[in-house]
């Protein structure tokens, strides 16, 4: 059979990780020092469906490496934030892949859940992104509201499983799962390894935002009341030191007990009312750097009087790195 | 019929398992759920056999196999060569072949008579393909993808391909594969048909995003809903017993 000329342009329709954008981004998550700061904000209406904040984001590495054909050291990226669609199904799914480690869930009904919730949610994407890539998601959701669904009943049961083991919380979880739950947000986000840590207050910013503005907003006096919440739950993932006690005897010790994956769990650790560790089951094998340390989960619940002590902190934080 | 499962919370089960018309691989690690899934189908009829290949779940995606024979990369060990060897019965010839593009499952798409191969796969290959395998291969691409495995499904009753592949193009595969073929997608809307789907004869299994409507599809092109094994069984009844 000879080969026939292809008529058909390449479709690419890769996954975002295959990307040459995601490959860029890995690479300078390795060598860049940002050198800009994030444009300001634009003001959006409480009531648009579609509000959005462009972040132009102008990153170049000291060093590039030299085996790039194409890349030249500079990627300009434009991110935009919108409020959740059904088409980016895919997108989250893939993002909260491992949001409860290996067990078994309704994953694809808690993805079904975030998506619908379009008054209160964020995801980022690239601008003009054919591929629609999801790089980051921010939502927060009523325990008590969604409390008949499959994947928070399977949620609920496994934060309790996994607090069993620590006596005093156990008690504080299940009463925030329990009675309280109407007044509970479980707050949700996740992101691509490297995201840019400039989106990140805009994105805490726009997502306490929205709840605010949904307590004006929801057509009923329900909806709006779910969004009035004291008390956000939250589950994250940390590197926590092997040895703990080794690091006191080094006083030039670098090594810090915890690593958090995200930079702002270490504010909402912090500010947290309590906060538990669980082994997880996945170790997935470190880079040379974490090698003295293994992967845990972090729940951690935080008042919602906390959070503008962190939107402050947040900035702060990462204004200074 | 078809089935819907989960992988671990993946829907990707055409990448953690490989189902032919007379055995079944299945990745190892996965939980019960998946297994039990394959053997409440398989069990009385074909071998279900957990193994991995080159130490990986992926087993789908890089071995290719039909009723007459298993081909396996560069990168399986002896250990599981020799597995595979004693598990699939002897008629099934198990061969570990040297192809740069070593994961064979997204490279080559087969049934028990007709393989379509990567455009830049080896001669070599392809002759062990057509010894092993004993099928008709033919270089093609999938609405302009080379990964043709990845991109298509099909047995020897009918079979699934990329959504946007064209009407020619489906009436050219259709004509090279000599099966009805369909345009569709798994996993509600995911292109990577192969991925998320593995189907033979009689039975097929897919993602657990599957929607209804793209099961109703399935079932339909590759003929599910009549089929059963037993009527390979009967068949070579017929031929045994004088009657």
């Amino acid at each position: 059979m000879p080969r026939r000329p292809r008529r058909h342009q390449r479709l690419k329709s890769w996954p975002i990780t295959f990307s040459p954008f995601g490959r860029a981004l890995a690479r300078m998550g390795s060598v860049s020092k940002p050198k800009r700061h994030s444009e300001s904000i634009e003001n959006h209406t409480p009531s648009s469906s579609n509000g959005f904040v462009k972040h132009p984001l102008d990153e170049k590495p000291e060093g590039s490496e030299s085996s790039d054909g194409e890349f030249d050291g500079v990627v300009q990226a434009d991110f935009a934030f919108f409020d959740p669609k059904p088409n980016d199904f895919h997108g989250v799914k893939t993002l909260l892949q491992t949001y409860l480690d290996v067990e078994e869930w309704d994953l694809s009904g808690f993805v079904d859940l975030i998506l619908e919730q379009t008054t209160v949610g964020t995801v980022v994407k690239v601008e003009d992104d054919e591929d629609e890539g999801i790089f980051a998601l921010a939502t927060a959701l009523n325990l008590s509201r969604y409390r008949e669904q499959k994947c928070i009943i399977q949620l609920k049961d496994l934060f309790l499983a996994k607090a069993s083991q620590e006596k005093g919380v156990a008690d504080q979880l299940r009463v925030l799962l329990g009675e309280q739950a109407h007044n509970v947000g479980l707050l949700v986000s996740q992101r691509v390894v490297n995201l840019p840590p400039q989106l990140l207050p805009p994105l805490y910013d726009s997502l306490f935002n929205e709840v605010s503005w949904a307590t004006e907003d929801e057509p009923t006096e329900e909806l709006r009341n779910s969004f009035r919440f004291k008390h956000y739950v939250m589950l994250s993932k940390i590197y926590k030191h092997k040895n703990p006690e080794q690091k006191r005897k080094r006083s030039d010790d670098s090594e810090e007990a915890i690593v958090y994956v995200k930079p702002e769990d270490e504010i909402f650790h912090k500010l947290s009312s309590w906060s538990f560790c669980f082994p997880l089951r996945t170790q997935q094998p470190a880079p040379h750097e974490m090698k003295n340390y293994r992967s845990m989960g972090l729940i951690m619940a935080v008042e919602a009087d906390k959070i503008p002590t962190f939107r402050q902190e947040l900035g702060s934080l990462i204004n200074e790195s | 019929m078809a089935t819907r499962l989960k992988f671990e919370n993946s829907c990707e089960v055409g990448v953690f398992s490989k189902l032919t018309n007379a055995y079944c691989l299945v990745a190892i690690g996965g939980s019960e759920n998946f297994y039990s899934a394959f053997e409440a189908e398989l069990s009385d009829v074909i071998p279900v056999i957990r193994t991995s290949i080159g130490g990986t779940r992926i087993v789908g995606r890089l071995c290719i196999g039909n009723k007459n024979g298993l081909l396996l990369p560069h990168t399986t060990t002896d250990q599981e060569l020799q597995h595979l060897k004693n598990s699939l019965p002897d008629q099934v010839r198990v061969q570990r072949i040297e192809e740069k593009l070593s994961a064979l499952g997204n490279c080559i798409a087969c049934n028990d008579h007709v393989a379509l191969t990567h455009t830049d796969l080896d001669k070599e290959t392809e002759e062990v393909v057509a010894d092993v395998l004993g099928v008709e291969v033919f270089r093609q691409t999938v609405a302009g993808n080379i990964l043709v495995g990845s991109y298509c499904a099909f047995s020897n009753k009918g079979g699934l391909v990329h959504p946007h592949t064209s009407v020619e193009d489906l009436d050219e595969l259709s004509t090279l594969l000599q099966v009805p073929l369909v345009a569709g997608t798994v996993n509600r809307g995911s292109e990577v048909i192969a991925a998320g789907m593995t189907v033979n004869d009689w039975t097929a299994f897919c993602g657990a995003d599957t929607t209804a409507t793209e099961l109703s599809v399935i079932e339909n092109v590759f003929k599910l809903r009549e089929a059963k094994p037993s009527a390979i069984v009967d068949e070579m009844r017929k031929s045994l017993f004088d009657s």
